[in-house]
């Protein structure tokens, strides 16, 4: 079919060009260098306002049939300002010097599947980092923790300072309480998977035996696998105006990573290393004791063996025996980039090894990149993208349980004279205070997530026929994501809690998950510039499909044979595999107008059925308008203060699925004395499911003033999420505990502000700053079942709310009942939101240094904190005898807050706010000059320097870290905390080689 | 010009063509991986799938039995649930200082949300058992429909247990349309009424089931002895309802036998087979971290020599948390295998001396009482003889006969004796009953 129509269109395009053979032309001719006079190969030359185009050659030459007798000719680089040089029939040849691209307003950015805008004609807020403001400053462990302050209008949380990751990113607010919250990631083309794999503690840690079902074993997410050095650019779709081109997967934001890619000209060589140290980041220290405290709180007969701890000087300071290490860190970088004029290619590898800063954990990974390009015949061009990634993480054993094993719960159970150490034999004492001695856990378990995951792409452009008015691309694009992840959690039967009667006698838990995605999509692309007018018309249609394919299996073996560890060497073995299999195909049709880069407007529709939905071949709509208008150049208000003013809007619709399953109701599978058995699942199907619908509406301006020096744009948006999914609860007399309903309707509105000032620019110095500035309000304006709460851990310790009215982020729980207005018996004590968040990015440059840091402030937002619950209970709270809290200043802050327990939940939500130095680094560039003395032009820059990550932390909250969360990223329930992993601060040395 | 528009109307010709190609494209929909789904099994289940939904009930009865057995162990004073990561146990259930109750906490909504999840299973049953188009005949059928019943109300029963005055929703057998909250005695007729219509059936079911149940219903696996099953929690509902001349009956049609062994009756069974549940009230003897340990008037109320005191075990340390200590372990569980008993004979050779004791024959009231004194190492009943006291007695057997099975709060608060219960810090305080969970209003 596909070559019918090629061939088809070049009869076409045959005809086409006799048809216009005979009119007037000339031979433009040109040679388009950088600032240096370097010639730069295959950069674009478009005649304006028509089709006609070319490339330069490996010199830097083109040349161009002109029709008329003049024309003006447009020149794009990749990283350069865009140029328009005028061409006429007696001045034909032109030289072309390009300058560096200093101004965010030349960038492209997404605005349809197969096409993009510069971003001054964009009409969205559509968000995109360079990797230099990525990974430039320091040294990030994965791509998301790299994202923090860096994007207005995303929420960035991580769930804990566990090695590889585990992040939440919410942008815009959150936008789903049961589907998924986190954006769909999209690397090259290719969809990627994000996943967070549950490893199976839970068997051990009994975390959802008090009821929470939710995943609490705090796996990793899969992006973070992709390596941050690799990325050119990110891009953000924050909400349905942007992201409704990816339909029914876009409701909570896209994240577009584009790879670096090879460039004609030399071949660049680098190499980078950093060696650094991570240092737990805010130690909480232990409580000071004395006989009578002892006696209070682990009652009299402890306080002889206190006392003689005291006299032998035997009391240890655990915290720093658990989290006290210091982690070694290296990372190591080797790339290629270069090419000529028809292929370019870009190759790099990356080898990470970080320790943690409790002993036996840590994260590793291996990075392999291929990127190649290719210009095949003058209408085919073709890329090639090809990622290799294997990574290991050792992420020890925390956040809640239920059965005292983790290692913080064991931590804080363990007064300062508990003897916990091993013999000179090895052997741990049991710890009488608790279920577990955390050393020995530490010393002796295993939980390790090991991912090979290949990811590839290919992209195919064909320029089907061209000719000066109109053009025809096909674009075609096919892409694949498959891993294997390997959970491997070992609990041998010589730790406290698998021997002597408790726990199973050991437990060896692997899991392996194989994922597959693939995505095949074809865009037709039509360009038409009608004569003798300044509009064009970008017109493309096309289709998608996507399938998505997950099996993971589990096995937990119990009651293991001596030291062994292999799944046969045990007496008892459970399997769980669970599948996911979901197919979508997608179509999508928009026709963009442009008129002289004056008015710009795009309509769309993309229209989505899926295997997830009640009825899979049923088509979901969702469509989109913008307008762009630069209302500097229609009134030519340009001046020595104004540069550029645009005003936008954009409104667009986007969707969320169901979870996979959702339109079914159940039975799980049982097993009683060998007989299996069939039992009703909590959750209730409802086979007439349908995604939830995201419908946004964003409005602003940018301006530039005095020559670009300050640029300042503003966002507002309101989106509603309507049709949300919720799995609402039910009566438990039914026999469910949830039914999937699309019964809410939910509002995010909010503000984007960003300012960005190129405050001095010097020969020598050089000073850019700005401010990133951005709030969200959500609302839950329709809720068709009886209010409920939701996460956490009910509504005695504080819980979520799903409340008409009410924000989606609010935290409830008991408490004094003068304060319950509306007499359902909870009080509102806070709300996850943060008041707003703000970011100020600096970069200074002086001769050869270059100083680079980034300020993050986030105000408010609450966190349902519970390690200091728990450490009250164990009387080891390091404030217990502080007496700040008690108004009537009687009670110390320990009985103070123990007392509230089931009278009020207001002692556990604390304000989460944080100011940091999220990143700073300082580097020395040794340029070629200077070297060549030692390596004649080997080299051509050496960098070196110093980088810190969370150097500066200033927070008011009681536990390690206010980022945390102990149900991973999804949904509403980030920010509970219940003994993590504590978060660390990274210090890193660089240098870098470049060849 | 002309021809170039001509031309770019074939090229909108064939995109559409192209596109409108694309939209034909199916999503082929595929069954569902991960389980059977519920509309296969209620409209076309096989003898497997019938056998797996009664093995399902079975399974699920275990479910979140542990967070019952604190529930009623604790707040009936039996022993404290020392916990390294939930304070709960230790301030909500005994009524410390201010806590009360909550009605969205895992202590209640779980445990009573699993056994409405069996009920559940109970009515698929029960309906698969309608539309079935397998081989079975309709005496297999009423099989399978005596056993949904019996099992369904005893589930009920339990969820009543932690209600008390609350009530329960008995009809529910349509998850869109719930019947209403019955009051307590309201709940307790709904129960027996199931009970009864159950026992019909197994009346008529002929002489074996079509299912094979665990050994944990061995001898009582047929629809004749299952029956008795069915009767023995019968008698425990009529005496609950306080109507003693059917509890009299009943307890004479179940397997009530005061010459057999006390430990007979059925059983919760547990196994460390993969996928099988191991005993949730089972913690290691000297266990630190997660604890049940005995309320310490458990082993200082026993009469001496008292062989029940087994069922504790006298710890190497004393064990604290929350103001509350206690040298003793709950010892009732010895493996996390051990059987968790649904009825036992002893419990019904006390039923019988209850009811004797209320129908005016203490003679007969205390040969029952002594078969399980005798049992228990001690001298047989030498006190008064009043109904009072006797019903004083038969509590008293029955708290140390019944330990760790659920059973003392529930006595407690069915003879008005809350106030008896022990209080051990100032401002605890003892629960009638839990709230309704917060979903249900």
């Amino acid at each position: 079919m596909q070559r019918q129509l090629t061939r088809l269109t070049l009869t076409l395009l045959t005809l086409l060009g006799m048809s216009t053979y005979a009119l007037a032309q000339f031979t433009a001719k040109g040679k388009v260098v950088d600032e240096d006079g370097a010639p730069l190969p295959a950069a674009t030359i478009q005649l304006k306002n028509t089709a006609i185009g070319t490339f330069t050659d490996s010199d830097g030459n083109f040349s161009l049939e002109v029709p008329g007798s003049e024309g003006v000719l447009v020149v794009r680089f990749t990283g350069y300002r865009e140029q328009e040089v005028e061409v006429s029939s007696s001045n034909p040849s032109v030289g072309v010097n390009m300058e560096v691209a200093d101004n965010r307003m030349d960038d492209v950015v997404i605005s349809g599947l197969a096409s993009s805008v510069k971003r001054s004609n964009a009409a969205s807020s559509v968000a995109a980092i360079s990797s230099r403001q990525l990974a430039g400053v320091t040294n990030q462990q994965t791509m998301d923790g790299a994202l923090y302050g860096k994007f207005k209008g995303a929420n960035i949380t991580a769930n804990s300072g566990a090695p590889g990751g585990g992040i939440s990113v919410k942008l815009r607010g959150i936008t789903s309480i049961n589907a998924n919250s986190q954006p769909l990631y999209i690397v090259d083309g290719v969809y990627m998977d994000n996943s967070a794999i549950a490893s199976g503690i839970d068997f051990v840690s009994n975390a959802s035996g008090g009821g929470s079902a939710t995943n609490q074993d705090n796996p990793s997410n899969r992006i973070a696998d992709i390596d941050p050095e690799d990325i050119e650019t990110i891009e953000i779709l924050k909400g349905a105006s942007a992201a409704s081109i990816y339909g029914s997967r876009a409701a909570a934001g896209v994240v577009i990573i584009t790879t670096k890619r090879g460039a004609p000209g030399r071949t660049n060589i680098s190499y980078n290393t950093s060696l650094g140290f991570a240092q737990m980041l805010n130690p909480k220290g232990q409580r000071t004791f004395d006989a009578q405290k002892v006696e209070a709180s682990f009652g009299a007969s402890e306080v002889p063996i206190y006392e003689s701890a005291v006299a032998a000087g035997l009391l240890n300071d655990y915290e720093d025996e658990l989290f006290g290490e210091t982690g070694f860190l290296q990372t190591h970088r080797l790339s290629f980039r270069g090419g000529n004029d028809r292929t370019s290619f870009f190759v790099g590898g990356t080898l990470k090894a970080e320790d943690g800063i409790v002993k036996n954990t840590g994260y590793s990974k291996e990075s392999f990149r291929v990127n190649l390009d290719h210009k095949a015949t003058g209408w085919l061009d073709l890329s090639f993208n090809s990622n290799y990634i294997h990574s290991s993480s050792d992420r020890g054993f925390f956040n809640n349980d239920n059965s005292g094993t983790t290692m913080g719960i064991s931590l804080i159970v363990t007064p300062p004279w508990a003897q916990l150490l091993p013999d000179a034999n090895g052997n741990y004492p049991d710890n009488p205070y608790g279920a577990a001695n955390p050393l020995q856990t530490r010393d002796l378990i295993t939980n390790n997530e090991e991912v090979s995951r290949v990811i590839s792409g290919v992209t195919a452009k064909a320029r089907l026929y061209s000719a000066e008015q109109s053009a025809l691309r096909f674009v075609l694009n096919a892409g694949l994501d498959h891993y294997n992840l390997a959970t491997t959690a070992l609990f041998p039967r010589t730790l406290q809690f698998q021997s002597n009667g408790n726990g199973t006698n050991g437990a060896s838990i692997q899991g392996s998950t194989v994922n597959t995605n693939s995505n095949v999509s074809g865009f037709l692309v039509h360009n038409y510039y009608p004569s003798n007018t300044n509009l064009s018309f970008t017109t493309q249609a096309g289709a998608l499909l996507l399938n998505f394919d997950q099996n993971t299996i589990r096995n937990t073996a119990t009651q293991l044979i001596g030291s062994q560890t292999n799944l046969d060497q045990s007496g008892s073995v459970a399997v769980l595999q669970n599948r996911v299999m979901q197919q979508d195909i997608g179509y999508y049709v928009q026709e963009e107008v442009n008129y002289a880069d004056q008015l710009i407007g795009t309509v769309g529709i993309r229209a989505d059925k899926s295997s997830n939905n009640g009825d899979a071949n049923q088509l979901y709509y969702y469509p989109k308008a913008s307008l762009a208008w630069n209302v500097h150049s229609m009134f030519d208000l340009t001046s020595d203060v104004l540069s550029s003013v645009k005003l936008r809007v954009a409104y667009g619709q986007s969707g969320n699925f169901a979870n996979f399953g959702a339109k079914y109701t159940t039975l799980g599978n049982t097993l009683i004395g060998g007989n299996a058995g069939s039992l009703i699942n909590g959750l209730r199907g409802n086979d007439m499911v349908a995604p939830e619908r995201q419908a946004e509406l964003e409005t602003g301006f940018d301006i530039a003033l005095l020559d670009n020096k300050v640029s300042l744009d503003f966002t507002v948006y309101r989106k509603n999420v309507t049709g949300l999914l919720l799995n609402a609860q039910v009566p438990g007399s039914s026999g469910f505990g949830s039914q999937v309903t699309n019964a809410a309707d939910l509002q995010n509105q909010g503000m984007e502000i960003g300012l960005q000032v190129n405050a001095f620019n010097g020969d020598k110095f050089q000073w850019t700053s700005g401010a990133n500035f951005w709030l969200n309000r959500s609302l839950v304006t329709r809720l068709d079942v009886e209010a409920f709460n939701v996460g956490a851990f009910g509504a005695t310790l504080a819980t979520f709310r799903i409340e008409e009215g009410q924000p989606a982020t609010q935290i409830v729980g008991i408490g004094p009942s003068e304060l319950d207005e509306d007499g359902d018996g909870l009080i509102v004590w806070g709300n996850s939101e943060p008041d707003f968040q703000i970011a100020f990015p600096n970069t200074l440059n002086f001769n050869d240094f270059q100083l680079s840091f980034l300020v993050h402030w986030k105000q408010g937002g609450d966190n349902i904190n519970l390690t200091t619950l728990l450490t009250d209970i164990f009387g080891t709270s390091p404030d217990y005898d502080a007496t700040t809290l008690d108004p009537d200043g009687q009670q110390v802050n320990g009985d103070y807050r123990l007392a509230a327990l089931g009278v009020t939940a207001e002692p556990w939500v604390e304000d989460a706010s944080y100011v940091r130095l999220r990143e700073i680094g300082l580097f020395y560039t040794i340029r070629q000059d200077k070297l060549e003395s030692i390596s004649r032009d080997y080299i051509r820059s050496i960098r070196v320097g110093f980088s810190a990550y969370n150097l500066i932390n200033i927070f008011d909250y009681s536990s390690y870290d206010p980022e945390v969360s102990n149900f991973g990223a999804n949904g509403i329930s980030t920010g509970v905390e219940v003994l993590p992993f504590p978060s660390a601060r990274r210090i890193n040395f660089h240098l870098g080689v470049n060849f | 010009m002309k021809f170039l528009k001509h031309n770019i109307k074939i090229q909108w010709v064939l995109l559409l063509g192209l596109l409108v190609g694309m939209m034909g494209c199916q999503i082929q929909e595929e069954p569902f991986p991960n389980g059977p789904a519920l509309e296969d099994i209620s409209q076309n289940a096989t003898l497997g799938d019938l056998n797996n939904v009664v093995a399902g009930m079975e399974a699920g009865m275990r479910n979140r039995l542990g967070t019952y057995g604190d529930d009623v162990g604790v707040v009936g004073r039996e022993w404290y649930r020392f916990s390294g990561s939930d304070p709960r146990f230790t301030s909500d259930l005994l009524g410390k200082g201010s806590a009360v109750l909550d009605n969205n906490t895992f202590y209640v909504t779980n445990p009573y949300y699993e056994r409405y999840r069996v009920v559940r299973n109970g009515h698929i049953l029960l309906t698969a058992v309608d539309n079935t188009s397998a081989d079975i005949t309709d005496e297999e059928k009423n099989g399978f429909r005596g056993f949904a019943r019996t099992i369904m109300a005893y589930q009920l029963l339990l969820n009543l247990n932690l209600m008390g005055n609350n009530g329960i929703r008995a009809d529910v057998a349509d998850p869109d349309n719930l019947g209403p909250f019955l009051d307590y005695s309201g709940s307790l007729t709904a129960i027996k009424a199931l009970l009864d219509e159950a026992a019909s059936e197994l009346d008529n079911s002929g002489a074996a089931f079509a299912f094979v149940l665990s050994s944990g219903f061995a001898g009582f696996d047929d629809p004749a002895s299952f029956r008795q099953f069915n009767r023995a929690i019968a008698a425990r509902v009529a005496l609950y309802q306080a109507d003693y001349t059917t509890a009299a009956t009943d307890l004479a049609a179940s397997f009530y036998d005061p010459a057999a062994a006390l430990s007979d009756g059925v059983f919760h069974i547990f196994s460390a087979t993969g996928g099988d549940a191991l005993n949730p009230l089972f913690f290691a003897p000297g266990a630190t971290g997660e604890q049940r340990v005995a309320h310490p008037s458990y082993v200082a109320d026993a009469e001496a020599g008292d062989i029940r005191l087994d069922k504790v075990l006298i710890r190497a340390d004393t064990a604290f948390q929350d103001d509350l200590s206690s040298n003793y372990d709950v010892y009732v569980f010895q493996t996390n295998t051990s059987s968790i008993p649904i009825i036992r004979n002893e419990e019904l050779v006390l039923i019988d001396a209850e009811l004797k004791a209320r129908a005016g024959d203490p003679g007969g009231a205390v040969t029952s009482i002594d078969i399980v004194r005798t049992a228990a190492g001690l001298a047989g009943y030498t006190g008064g003889t009043s109904e009072t006291e006797l019903i004083d007695e038969v509590l008293n057997q029955r708290r140390y006969s019944l330990y760790g099975e659920g059973h003392r709060w529930v006595d407690m608060r069915r003879t008005g004796r809350l106030g008896q219960l022990p209080i051990d810090r100032p401002g605890d305080d003892v629960w009638e009953e839990f709230p309704r969970p917060a979903n249900e209003n």
